[in-house]
C-alpha cells in the first residue's frame, strides 16, 4: 500500500462523519428554511423564499444583525488591543523567568473557565446591590451602575468579560511569541535611537504580523460562538439590546414561538453572510502577509 | 576626538565574573580588533561598549563623555553583527534609513545621505528589496549601510564575516579596511579568526578569560608573544613546542626533545644553566638546510600538506611530531630522513610553569 493510499483510507471514516454531521445539518436547515414549519402543529408546506422576504422587513432581525456586528468588533478588537498591550508590559518590566511564568499561569485560569460560570461570576461582580465593582464604583462616588440593566452599557458589559476570557490568554500567546523573536533587530533598533514603544511598534509587532493575523482570524471565529456567554448574562435583553443574531435565531425557533423555519432561514443567512465575510478576510491576510 | 577609554571594567553575572577589572584605552581613528577563543569575553566587552550590557563595575568613556549609564542610542556608536540583524520586514532603504528616521530627520534631509551610503557600498539596485531576497554579502553590506549612514563616532563590529564563505570574508574584509582608511572612524572589531585579526588591525587586543593578555601591532604580537598562549593562538600552522633545558657551556643552547639549539644571548640574558624552558618554534621561520647546518633539526618525514604556493611538513623528531613550511615540499615524501633549521633570533622561549615569555628585548 502506498503511503498515499494509506493517509487517504485512514482520514476517510473521521472526514466522512465530520462531512455528513456538517452536510445534514445545513442540508436540514435550508429544507426547513423553504417551509413554514412550527413547534404548535405537525403539518407544513412550501413557502419558497417567503421567510427570506419577512427576514429583510424584520426590525428586530436587523437589530440582531447590528449587535452581532458590534460584539463581534468589539470583542475582536478588544482582546487583541488588550493582548498586545499587556503582553509588550510584561516583555518589558518582568524580566524573572519565574514571575513570568507565574504572570502566564494566572492569565490562562480565565480562558479554562466554563463559559457558564464566567458569565455566574461577572453577574455577581455587576450586581448593583451585591457586586464589587459597584462597591469600588461607590468609593469613588459614582453608582450604582446597572451594568447589565443599563441598555446602552449592557453588550460592553458582556463584552468585557469576553475580553477578559481571551485577551488574557492571548497576553499569554503573544508574550512567547515576542520571546521568541530574535534578540539582535531589538538591539539593533535600540542603537538605531528607538524609544520602546517604537521598537515594538516598528520591529517586534511587525515581526509577528503573521501570527497576529492567525490570532485575530481565530478571535473572529470564536467571537461568533458568543451564545452561551451572552444567554446566561442578560438572556438578549435588557429589550433587543444584547440579543445577537444566534440568540435571536434561538429566541424565535425554540423559545417563543417556535418557528422553526423562520430560524432556519436567519441561521442560512447568517452562514450565507459569515462564510462570505471570512473568505473576505482570509484573503486580503494572506495578501498583506507577502 | 572619539577615543575610548575603558576603567576597572567587571562583568559578572550573578556571582560569576566574566570581566574583572580590564583597563584599555583606544585612541581616536584606531582599528582595534578584540580577539580571543570564544568564552574570553571579546563580545561581552563590545556589547557593554554599545550600551547592550550592563557594566557591573567601572567606567567606559567615548571621546571624553562618560557613557557607562547612557542608553545605546545616545552614545553614538553603530553596530554590524554576525548575523546582520536587519529588520525583516522593511525594505533595504528602509533597514538603513531607520536610525536616522528615529532621530526625527526629515526624507528630504536622508535621502541624499542613503544614495551616498548605497552608491558605496553598492546597494543602489537592492534598495527595494526585502533581506530575505538578498545573499549574505548582501545583507552584511545594509547592515553596513545602516551603522554607516549615521556617521557615529565609533564602528563596533561583532564577528561580521563569520557566516559569510571564505572568498567573500576576504572580499568583505578588505572592503571593511578600505572605508576606515576612507572615513578614519574609530572602530572595534571582534573576531576569533587570528588571520582576519592579523590583516585588519592597526592594533590586536588579544583577550582570555575576560583579560587583556597582550596588546600591540599584529606585528608585535606574531614577533614577540608575551605568552605561550598568545604564541600558540596566532599563526598558522600553529607554533611548535618542545620542552628543553639550558645547557652550560660556551654558547647559550637548549636541548631537549630530541634537538640542540643556539639561542641569542642578547634576548634572553637571564637564562641559566639547569633551568628548564620550553621553546616555541614557527612553522614558517624554519626551513630546509644541509646536514651539518647551524641550528640543524634532524627528523622524518610523516606527513606533506599541499598548500600550493607552500607546504606544510611535519615531522618526526626523537617521538615527538615538529612541523615546518618550505616551497620545496614536493621532493619529500612520508619516511625521507630531513634536516631543517631555524636561526637564534626567531626562537622563543617561554616558562613551563607561567607560560611568560623569558624574552627581554
Amino acid at each position: 500500500m502506498t503511503r498515499k493510499r494509506f493517509v487517504t483510507l485512514t482520514l476517510i471514516p473521521a472526514i466522512g462523519l465530520l462531512a455528513t454531521l456538517a452536510l445534514v445539518s445545513i442540508a436540514g436547515a435550508i429544507w426547513f428554511s423553504v417551509m413554514n414549519r412550527t413547534l404548535r402543529s405537525a403539518d407544513y408546506e412550501f413557502v419558497g423564499l417567503h421567510n427570506f422576504l419577512r427576514l429583510l422587513r424584520d426590525r428586530r432581525f436587523f437589530n440582531a444583525l447590528e449587535n452581532s456586528i458590534i460584539w463581534e468588533a468589539i470583542t475582536v478588537i478588544g482582546t487583541l488591543t488588550l493582548a498586545v498591550l499587556l503582553a509588550v508590559l510584561i516583555f518589558e518590566t518582568v524580566k524573572k523567568p519565574l514571575w513570568r511564568n507565574l504572570i502566564c499561569f494566572a492569565f490562562l485560569v480565565p480562558v479554562l473557565l466554563p463559559r457558564v460560570a464566567a458569565a455566574f461570576i461577572w453577574r455577581f461582580l455587576y450586581s448593583p446591590s451585591l457586586g464589587v465593582i459597584n462597591y469600588l464604583c461607590g468609593l469613588v462616588g459614582i453608582g450604582p451602575v446597572e451594568f447589565l440593566a443599563n441598555p446602552s452599557l449592557a453588550l460592553i458589559s458582556v463584552a468585557v468579560v469576553d475580553i477578559w476570557q481571551w485577551g488574557l490568554f492571548f497576553t499569554v500567546i503573544l508574550l512567547k511569541l515576542l520571546e521568541t523573536l530574535p534578540r539582535e533587530p531589538i538591539e539593533a533598533a535600540k542603537l538605531d535611537s528607538a524609544r520602546t514603544w517604537e521598537i515594538h511598534a516598528y520591529v517586534t509587532l511587525p515581526m509577528l504580523k503573521g501570527p497576529l493575523i492567525s490570532l485575530t482570524l481565530v478571535k473572529a471565529v470564536e467571537s461568533l460562538r458568543s451564545f452561551d456567554l451572552i444567554f446566561v448574562m442578560t438572556g438578549g435583553g435588557p429589550g433587543t439590546a444584547t440579543e445577537t443574531l444566534d440568540l435571536y435565531a434561538y429566541q424565535m425557533g425554540i423559545n417563543m414561538g417556535g418557528r422553526i423555519s423562520y430560524a432556519s432561514a436567519m441561521s442560512v443567512l447568517l452562514l450565507i453572510v459569515t462564510t462570505m465575510a471570512f473568505v473576505i478576510i482570509w484573503k486580503a491576510g494572506k495578501k498583506w502577509t507577502n | 576626538m572619539a577615543n575610548i577609554t575603558c576603567k576597572n571594567i567587571v562583568k559578572s553575572y550573578g556571582a560569576h565574573p566574566v570581566i574583572e577589572g580590564l583597563n584599555l584605552e583606544i585612541s581616536d581613528r584606531e582599528f582595534v580588533v578584540f580577539l580571543g577563543p570564544s568564552g574570553c569575553g571579546k563580545s561581552t566587552m563590545l556589547r557593554m561598549i554599545a550600551g547592550l550590557e550592563e557594566v557591573s563595575a567601572g567606567h567606559i568613556a567615548i571621546g571624553g563623555t562618560d557613557v557607562t549609564d547612557l542608553p545605546p542610542g545616545e552614545r553614538g556608536v553603530a553596530m554590524v553583527f554576525q548575523s546582520y540583524a536587519l529588520y525583516p520586514h522593511m525594505t533595504v532603504a528602509d533597514n538603513i534609513t531607520f536610525g536616522l528616521r528615529r532621530q526625527g530627520n526629515s526624507r528630504a534631509e536622508i535621502a541624499p545621505r542613503l544614495k551616498q551610503v548605497a552608491d558605496l557600498l553598492g546597494l543602489t539596485p537592492f534598495l527595494e528589496r526585502r533581506p530575505k531576497n538578498l545573499s549574505g554579502g548582501q545583507q552584511q553590506r545594509v547592515a553596513m549601510a545602516r551603522a554607516m549612514i549615521k556617521t557615529p563616532k565609533v564602528f563596533l563590529f561583532d564577528e561580521p564575516l563569520s557566516n559569510l564563505d571564505a572568498k567573500l570574508r576576504e572580499k568583505l574584509r578588505t572592503e571593511i579596511r578600505k572605508i576606515h582608511m576612507q572615513l578614519k572612524t574609530t572602530t572595534i572589531f571582534v573576531t576569533h579568526d587570528q588571520l582576519e585579526a592579523m590583516t585588519i588591525a592597526d592594533r590586536i587586543v588579544l583577550m582570555r578569560d575576560g583579560q587583556i593578555e597582550q596588546m600591540g601591532t599584529p606585528d608585535e604580537i606574531f614577533e614577540r608573544p608575551r605568552s605561550r598562549f598568545v604564541a600558540d593562538f596566532i599563526g598558522t600552522p600553529a607554533m611548535n613546542f618542545v620542552r628543553a633545558e639550558i645547557r652550560a657551556g660556551d654558547e647559550l643552547c637548549a636541548s631537549g626533545g630530541g634537538l640542540t639549539l643556539t639561542l641569542s644571548p642578547h634576548s634572553f640574558p637571564d637564562l641559566v644553566a639547569g633551568q628548564k624552558v620550553e621553546l616555541g618554534l614557527r612553522p614558517a621561520r624554519m626551513e630546509l638546510c644541509g646536514q651539518n647546518s647551524h641550528n640543524a633539526i634532524h627528523g622524518t618525514v610523516v606527513l606533506v600538506e599541499n598548500m600550493g604556493a607552500e607546504g606544510q611538513v611535519i615531522t618526526n623528531v626523537a617521538g615527538a611530531e615538529v612541523s615546518f613550511v618550505t616551497k620545496d615540499f614536493r621532493s619529500l615524501s612520508p619516511g625521507d630522513p630531513v634536516t631543517f633549521s631555524i636561526a637564534p633570533d626567531h626562537i622563543h622561549v617561554f616558562d613551563p610553569e607561567t607560560g611568560r615569555s623569558l624574552r627581554k628585548d
